[in-house]
Order: structure tokens, then C-alpha cells, then sequence
């Protein structure tokens, strides 16, 4: 499948190529796949965005790739490899280090603290270029007071203040400029604009795609939302228990979703036109890790187009068209 | 049923290395809520709709103007019957986890305030366990498989139900939600929207829906009205569904401009135009328009002098709006025709 | 959105959960756990029995001085010819009771305080902060002994009210500063809008999350008012009524000479293996507590 896929969907070689990763949390009850033999290529110089709900293992995939999980979770088994950089998952813990920050970087929610709330955060920058031995760290900050203009931050006054003295917009910008200082290729953006109201969010989507193209950078893109994803991104990955369920050109599932579960989360959608009854909540609730069954489409008892093959045959993940994947029994036409 | 009038909140300055000038919350609204019926707010974070949603649910106090509920002033009463009044109206918070003792059963949090209406009424214990069963199918939720459980057991939907039946144990006239569905998971937000306006409907209770989610807005009020607030002041006011599609105040159309497309499904409006973000240390000069740093449409008379909420003749029911450039704008995204894909 | 009931399928049938029987199950979850419950429980009979065990006098018998270990003494005698292990056993009661007395007083003080000031802040809070801190500066050793110059610590009661009185002010401020940010907290700000009760608030709300905290403070507590007690007893401050552990040390130390002879070793050593086992058990039993507490860490 992945050999398929290769050839036709993705022109240039991929510049991080997943290939069977699972990632498990051990529980009292048990050792429970949160990310579930996942097979992923992201472009080069792309926006790819992974969409789902709590429990879709979106945000466990972006720190798998990292090799970033933490205790109770661990990678048990598949390859994630950066091109020319090799597979991350075999990284000693120094290689690691410099990797992160230098070659690929993350962009945490706002809502997440980390930032130290008892350092400026000019100092924090430095210490981050220091420990990565960035030898211009005049350069550094100059960048960062460039970005942070850029993106309608007071540049000294940011610099000298603390996490607490910046409101959740600011330091979603801080953590950006974190994550751009060391100019990494690559870039993960954790749900970037959750904590933001919509128009600190335009503005910040805004500055994520400038910097993009900017860049040339290849940008993986963790959200639940299904607007950040049609702003931003070139192509989607919807998640669902840890799964892919479907993979597209986030135009193309927008207009043609193909997965009962994309399309019900699109009709989930309230919108601003059209007749209100457009709008459909989903049954039922996203399954938690221990609910997970273990044989059959991970989705069937909420989907609306069950079949008694869903109770026991696993969807496989397959090509439907040159770029687009699905994982689902019904038959299938873009 | 709930009537705000010139309503201020002012948060004193502070002293200090963080030394920074009083924050005027609120200045001067004034809304009017009936029975039954609904209002969005609708404005950005700091804006002060999370602020007089807090008021008008008593939890905290105002430093000007007046608060009526059921026709009678907050001002002046006891404190015993000022909690009797608040009770009335009851707040849905953003974070259904905070709002849920994680110590006690979903039971426990709803038989509490079920015993004191028991205890009033002349009620026995099997009332109460009765009274909870049925709140709970009241609000979608079965049970047998909730009663007995934690709030960790439960999921972001089922808690935000679980607390909107606690506030209903008091029976509100009044349900204040704000941000109510912004912390739940997409599949489920669309649920709780319509519980919401299945309980007005049902129990003829009004709803004040705070958020800064104009779609989530338009589904809660869509027969009613919607506020925008900018800087404590309403800037437009209108029915819900008229003000979304015709927008007059710039600020209005920020905040539409700004709602993503969903590209593929729908196209951007013509006159969509991208916001200014939010400008460090405005001005808290309320001798202009507050909005004017930001407007992109601002002139020399915006900066001279402060609209206030006026009549605008250009829609067909009743608007208001406090700006000297009111013009109509399509900012609002338009759906691509045939929405194939949802078949 | 009728059915929210899809994924609650694969859970089994809820009862009402039983407070007693699940701490009961998380006690005997770990085999630590049992080896402390076991250790405390041995005491506590001890304590509670051992007593009526041995007339109230024990019989010494002036042949038997020192007598090494033996069926008739398994830890063998003193200095004079008493058997350790009785002694052991009949001085259980005293300093264990007043430890844990001394342990009640200080938590159920630390405890109200603690929330009291808490929760209503403003001038309550200054006030019993006020005392607090008076508590917090008198040293227990100085009070104790100008304390036992006019009164007699005889009862397990007096003794651990004195102990409880003087070690509260920790626990207050602890519970005081959890108590604060608890106060801010949603569930909290909901009751209050409900029109709950302070007192319904605090009991019912506010304590459920500070109970874990500060039943370990009481095992913590009682350990700790062991040494004290003990302290207090071997530096002889306050005066001997009754045979206890304390008092065993004490003799054993000045009046066997064990600094210098090997003859009264174990003598000394029993009172103090004693003190380390009960501490041991309150140590092993601890990390249930958390969990006793926490739904989140209930079973599963």
C-alpha cells in the first residue's frame, strides 16, 4: 500500500515518511494503542493538518514525532523517518536534543505553560540558543524582534517581560517565535489558535501561513477544527481512535468528504449561512482508549452506515484516488 | 426578565512594579432579556461579555448602573433575597470539569440543591432521587449509566449536560452559557446547542449565550438577538440572523471577517477584509470611537468624538448601532451551491 | 442527541459506589499496603488489650537482673528483672493513645482553622492567622516543661491535648492556602450560585478535596507526636506516672548505663524497634490514602 501510494499521490520525496507506528499508553487495565499502525507521508514544503476529536491520538502522533511521548506512553513499534536526518526513533538521547529545536520544532497551545514563569522571556531565548551552541546570538534575538513585530507583538517590552504579563494571543506568538528561532525545516503547530478567540486567530493563521511560504517550511498542523484546517491547510488527515480514517486535499474532503465520520463532523459544523437544520450533531461520544475495540472499524457505533462487516473486518486504509485514502467498508467514489 | 441598565464595571488599577490604570469592563450597557427569549454576546476575549455574564448571574458585583431581575432592582435588597433573585438565573461555565466537584458522584452534585427545594416544598428523599433521574433525561442523559459516576467518567458533552441539569435543579428562569460548548469536542457541541434552545422552548426559560463563536451564536439565538460587544460597550445590536447576514458596524464585520472559510465549501463574502489585530496599549479615551485605532474604515470624526447606540433605518427590524460610518457589508461566507457531500 | 449512550455499552452495570468497601479493596491492593495495615492493626491490639494481659504491677524478680533472652523472656529483663516484652506490651497503651489524641487535636485545630480562615478571609482569616502564628512561635519544649511544673501529664488525654494544642498552626496554613484557591474554583462558585450553604460548601465541598491532605497529616501527626512523646520522656521533662516506652528509654539509658555496658542492649533497643515498626506501618499505609480519596485513582 505504501509503495502505491508513493508513486502517485506524492510527486517529490517525502519529507517525513511514517511507516507502521503504534503508539501505547500503559493503564492499570492494560496496554492501549493511542496512535494504531499508522502509515503517513507529509510533503515537503506543505501544510498537512490532523484533524480529530479527544481520544483521535493527534496530539500523541505530533509527539511520536518528536520521539517526545512520555511515561505512561511508548512508541512500541514503526519508523519515522526525516529525509537525510534517518529514522527518529533511533535517535540516542543527544541526537535527539539538537533535532529538536534545530531541525524540527513544535508550537505549543497557549494554554500550555512552557515558558519558565520565572524567566524573561529574552533570557529564555537565549538559553535556548545557547544550549543548541548557536555561536550569533546577537542574530538570534534580532530575529526574534523582527517576528515578533511582525506579528503586532511590542518587541523590547515582549522580550523583557514574563510569561505572566502576556496575555493568551502574546505568548501563542511567543511560543511561534520559540519554535522559529533556531530555523528549523520543519514545524509542528499544536493546536495553534484553541485558546484564541477568532480574530487574535485570523491574525495568527495569518502569521503562520506568511512565515510558511516564507520558509519553505514543511508545517504539520494538529487541530479539531475544521475551519483552521480549510484557512490553512493544503491537505488533511482526519483521525479517529487513533487511526486514519481518511486523507485528503483539504479542499477535496471539504467539498466531497468520503468517510462517514468526515462527513459527519463537517455536518457538525454550525454555520453562518444556510438553513440552520444543515447542522447535525453526531451520536453518541469519541471513544476513550480502553473502549477501543479491537477488531472491526473503530467508528461503527456511532456511523450511521453501519454494516455487519463492520463488527468484524478492519477497514484497510486504501487509495480511492491519487491522493486520497479512506478507511472504511462502504464503496467508494470521489 | 433579566433588565441590565447603564451597567458599569470598573476593576481599580494596581500598584506596584505591575502598576497598570483602572480597566473599565463595562461601560454603560444596557440589554433587555424576556421570558423565553435569547441573547447572544457576542466579542472578543477581554471584551467584558464574560463580565456582565457574571453579573447578571451574581457572582460578581457591578460599580454602576442597575440590574433588574423579574422587574425588581438588585440594589438595595437584602442579602438573602438578592441570593433568592441571583438563583433565578444560573451560570453555564466554559469548563464543565472545573464546574464539577471531582470528589463527589454526579448524585451528590445534584441532590444537594435538590434537597433544599425539598426541604421548602414539604418534599421526601424519593422526590429527590426522582427529580434527578428526570433532570437528567431532561438534558439527554441516561441515568443509570451517570448517577453513580464521577466527572472524570464522564465526557466533555455529558459533563456540560450533567451541569446544566444541576443548574436546573433550582428551575431558572435564566440560563447563562458562557462559552459553553467551546471546551467540548465537535461531534458533541451541536447537542448541547440545541439543548439549550430545547430547554427555552420547552421550559420557557431565556438563554444569554456568550461567545465569541458567531456561528454557535447564530444557532442559539436564532430567533432572538445578538449583542457585539467591543471594549464594554455594545457596538450592534439586532436580530441574530439579520445582523450576521447584514452587518452594519465595522467592528461586526471584523468579527465575521474573521470567522474561517471553509474553502471547498463555501467562498469568502465580497467584502470580506482582514482585521486588525488587536493593537497594544489603546487609547481609554471614550472621547472617540473606541473602535477608531482599529477601523479600517475610520476618519477624523471617529477619533473627535464617541457614537452612541443609534436606530439604523437600513435594516428591516430593529438595529442598533454606534458608529458615524455604519455601511452594509457581505463579509459572511457563501455557501458554493450543492452541498453534494453531505448527500 | 438522545443517545449519549453508545460508549457507556461497554461499561459494566453501576451500583452505588460503597466509600467503606473501596478503600477497604485499596488497602489490601498492594502487599506493602497489607504488611502496614497488619503492622498497625498489631499495635493497636496491643494497645488496646495488652494491659489486661498483666497485673498492674508488673512482678520483678532481683535474681533475674539482665537476664538474656529466654522463653520465659523472650526480650529478657532490666535492671530489675522485669520482662521487657511485658513492659513492651503494657506501655503500648499510653504512648500510642496519646499520640494519636495529640494527632486528633492537632488536625481537627488545623483542620477547622485552616478552613475557616480560609473561606470567609477578610478579618476572620487575619485574626486566626493572628493566633496561628502566636502557636506557631511558641517552642512545644519550653511550654511543656514550664507546663509540667504545675500540671501532672498522668492521662493519655492531657497529654496529647498539649502536644495537639502546640503543632496545629502548620496544618492551618496549609489547609488556609488549599483552602483559598480551592474557594476559586467553579464547582465552588456553583454551589454558590445554587444557593448552598457555607456550611454545606466547606463540608460537603470544599473538605472532600483537603481530606486526603490531611488524613496523612494525621499518620503523619501521630508518628511525629510518638518522638515528641518519647522525647519528652527520656529528657524526663515531664514527670513519669505509668510505665511507658518513653520512660523504658529513659531508665534503659540512665539507669542501666546503656552507654556503657552491652548488658541492658536490649532493653534499650525494644522501645525503639517499636517506634521505628509503627512508623514503618504508617509509611507503608500511606500511599493508599491518596488513593482512598481520588476518584481518579480508584479502581478502574
Amino acid at each position: 500500500m505504501a509503495a502505491v501510494m508513493e508513486q502517485s499521490t506524492m510527486p517529490a520525496a517525502p519529507e517525513v515518511r511514517i511507516r507502521n507506528l503504534s503508539v501505547a499508553y500503559q493503564t492499570s487495565t492494560g496496554l492501549f494503542d493511542a496512535v494504531h499502525k499508522l502509515d503517513l507521508d507529509i510533503p515537503k514544503a506543505s501544510i498537512t493538518a490532523v484533524i480529530g476529536e479527544s481520544g483521535s491520538g493527534k496530539s500523541t502522533l505530533a509527539m511520536a514525532m518528536l520521539n517526545s511521548v512520555t511515561f505512561p506512553g511508548s512508541i512500541r513499534s514503526g519508523t519515522i523517518e526525516y529525509a537525510g536526518r534517518g529514522d527518529i526513533v533511533t535517535f540516542d538521547r543527544e541526537r535527539l536534543r539538537r533535532f529538536r529545536g534545530e531541525h524540527a520544532a513544535m508550537v505549543f497551545q497557549a494554554s500550555q505553560d512552557t515558558l519558565n514563569p520565572l524567566k524573561r522571556v529574552g533570557a529564555q531565548l537565549l538559553d535556548l540558543a545557547r544550549s543548541h551552541g548557536v555561536k550569533d546570538k546577537r542574530k538570534v534575538l534580532r530575529e526574534a524582534r523582527e517576528l515578533a513585530e511582525r506579528m503586532a507583538l511590542p518587541a523590547d517590552r515582549t522580550l523583557t517581560s514574563y510569561q505572566h504579563e502576556l496575555s493568551g494571543g502574546m505568548r501563542q506568538r511567543v511560543s511561534i517565535i520559540f519554535a522559529l528561532a533556531l530555523h528549523p525545516q520543519i514545524v509542528l503547530l499544536d493546536e495553534p489558535t484553541t485558546a484564541l478567540d477568532v480574530l487574535s486567530q485570523s491574525h495568527v493563521l495569518e502569521i503562520i501561513r506568511e512565515i510558511h511560504r516564507e520558509r519553505g517550511l514543511t508545517t504539520l498542523l494538529i487541530t479539531h477544527d475544521m475551519g483552521v484546517v480549510a484557512e490553512l491547510s493544503d491537505r488533511v488527515v482526519v483521525m479517529y481512535a487513533g487511526r486514519i480514517a481518511e486523507d485528503a486535499p483539504s479542499r477535496e474532503l471539504l467539498r466531497r468528504p468520503l468517510h462517514p465520520y468526515s462527513q459527519a463532523l463537517i455536518r457538525a459544523i454550525p454555520r453562518l449561512t444556510g438553513p440552520l437544520d444543515d447542522a447535525q450533531a453526531l451520536p453518541g461520544a469519541p471513544l476513550e482508549l480502553r473502549q477501543i475495540p479491537k477488531a472491526g472499524c473503530v467508528f461503527r457505533d456511532r456511523c450511521p452506515a453501519r454494516m455487519p462487516v463492520c463488527d468484524t473486518g478492519t477497514p484497510e486504509l486504501r487509495e480511492v484516488a491519487p491522493g486520497r485514502r479512506v478507511a472504511c467498508h462502504l464503496e467508494v467514489t470521489p | 426578565m433579566i433588565q441590565v441598565v447603564n451597567l458599569q464595571k470598573t476593576y481599580p488599577g494596581t500598584r506596584g512594579v505591575l502598576a497598570r490604570g483602572e480597566v473599565r469592563a463595562l461601560r454603560g450597557v444596557t440589554l433587555d432579556i424576556r421570558r423565553g427569549a435569547a441573547l447572544a454576546l457576542i466579542g472578543e476575549s477581554g471584551c467584558g461579555k464574560t463580565t456582565l455574564g457574571r453579573i447578571v448571574t451574581g457572582l460578581e458585583a457591578y460599580t454602576g448602573g442597575e440590574v433588574l431581575i423579574d422587574g425588581a432592582n438588585i440594589a438595595g435588597m437584602t442579602a438573602r433575597d438578592r441570593r433568592a433573585q441571583f438563583r433565578k438565573v444560573q451560570l453555564i461555565p466554559q469548563d464543565p470539569y472545573a464546574a464539577l466537584n471531582p470528589t463527589r458522584t454526579i448524585a451528590a452534585a445534584l441532590f444537594d440543591p435538590l434537597r433544599l427545594l425539598a426541604r421548602r416544598g414539604g418534599k421526601d428523599g424519593a422526590w429527590i432521587e426522582r427529580r434527578a433521574v428526570e433532570l437528567l433525561r431532561l438534558v439527554g442523559l441516561d441515568a443509570s449509566e451517570t448517577l453513580y459516576k464521577y466527572p472524570h467518567q464522564l465526557s466533555g458533552g455529558q459533563r456540560q449536560r450533567v451541569v446544566i441539569a444541576r443548574a436546573l435543579t433550582v428551575e431558572p428562569e435564566a440560563l447563562v452559557a458562557d462559552e459553553a460548548v467551546s471546551m467540548i469536542d465537535v461531534s458533541l457541541r451541536l447537542g448541547v446547542l440545541n439543548l439549550l434552545s430545547q430547554l427555552r422552548r420547552d421550559l420557557h426559560i431565556s438563554v444569554i449565550f456568550i461567545t465569541h463563536d458567531v456561528a454557535a451564536a447564530r444557532y442559539v439565538a436564532q430567533d432572538g438577538q445578538t449583542a457585539v460587544i467591543y471594549r464594554g460597550e455594545i457596538v450592534e445590536m439586532g436580530p441574530t440572523d439579520d445582523l450576521i447576514q447584514r452587518p452594519v458596524h465595522p467592528y461586526t464585520q471584523s468579527l465575521l471577517s474573521a470567522v474561517p472559510v471553509l474553502h471547498g465549501l463555501e467562498q469568502a463574502g465580497p467584502d470580506r477584509f482582514i482585521p486588525r489585530p488587536t493593537e497594544q496599549g489603546e487609547s481609554n479615551d471614550s472621547s472617540s470611537c473606541l473602535f477608531a485605532d482599529r477601523c479600517p474604515f475610520a476618519d477624523d470624526r471617529c477619533k473627535a468624538a464617541h457614537p452612541d447606540p443609534e436606530p439604523w433605518a437600513g435594516a428591516p427590524d430593529d438595529r442598533l448601532v454606534a458608529c458615524f460610518k455604519p455601511k452594509e457589508r457581505k463579509v459572511v461566507a457563501v455557501p458554493l451551491s450543492g452541498r453534494a457531500s453531505n448527500q | 442527541m438522545a443517545s449519549m449512550n453508545v460508549q457507556a455499552k461497554a461499561l459494566p452495570p453501576l451500583r452505588r459506589p460503597n466509600g467503606w468497601r473501596t478503600a477497604g479493596r485499596v488497602l489490601v491492593r498492594k502487599p506493602g499496603r497489607i504488611a502496614g495495615l497488619v503492622i498497625i492493626l498489631t499495635f493497636v491490639l496491643m494497645a488496646a488489650f495488652g494491659p489486661l494481659l498483666y497485673p498492674a504491677t508488673l512482678p520483678s524478680d532481683a535474681a533475674q537482673i539482665y537476664a538474656p533472652p529466654s522463653l520465659a523472656h523472650p526480650l529478657g529483663t532490666d535492671f530489675q528483672g522485669t520482662d521487657v516484652l511485658a513492659e513492651i506490651i503494657t506501655g503500648a497503651r499510653f504512648v500510642l493513645l496519646s499520640a494519636f489524641l495529640a494527632a486528633f487535636f492537632t488536625v481537627v485545630f488545623g483542620t477547622v482553622i485552616g478552613l475557616a480562615a480560609g473561606y470567609a478571609r477578610g478579618l476572620v482569616d487575619s485574626v486566626l492567622m493572628r493566633i496561628t502564628d502566636v502557636f506557631l512561635t511558641v517552642p512545644q519544649f519550653p511550654l511543656l516543661i514550664v507546663l509540667s511544673t504545675v500540671w501532672k501529664f498522668s492521662s493519655p488525654l492531657a497529654l496529647g491535648f498539649v502536644l495537639g494544642i502546640t503543632s496545629w498552626g502548620g496544618l492551618a496554613r496549609a489547609v488556609r492556602s488549599q483552602t483559598l484557591s480551592l474557594r476559586e474554583r467553579g464547582f465552588i462558585e456553583a454551589a454558590r450560585g445554587l444557593g448552598l450553604s457555607n456550611r454545606h460548601i466547606v463540608t460537603k465541598e470544599i473538605f472532600p478535596n483537603v481530606a486526603p491532605f490531611v488524613v496523612m497529616n494525621l499518620l503523619f501527626a501521630t508518628t511525629g507526636s510518638i518522638y515528641s512523646e518519647i522525647t519528652l520522656f527520656f529528657l524526663g521533662i515531664v514527670p513519669f506516672s505509668n510505665n511507658n516506652w518513653g520512660v523504658m528509654l529513659n531508665m534503659a539509658f540512665f539507669q542501666s548505663g546503656a552507654m556503657y555496658t552491652t548488658s541492658g542492649l536490649l532493653y534499650l533497643m525494644s522501645p525503639l524497634a517499636c517506634i521505628m515498626l509503627v512508623t514503618f506501618g504508617v509509611v507503608l499505609v500511606l500511599d493508599a490514602v491518596d488513593e482512598i480519596f481520588n476518584p481518579r485513582l480508584k479502581g478502574v
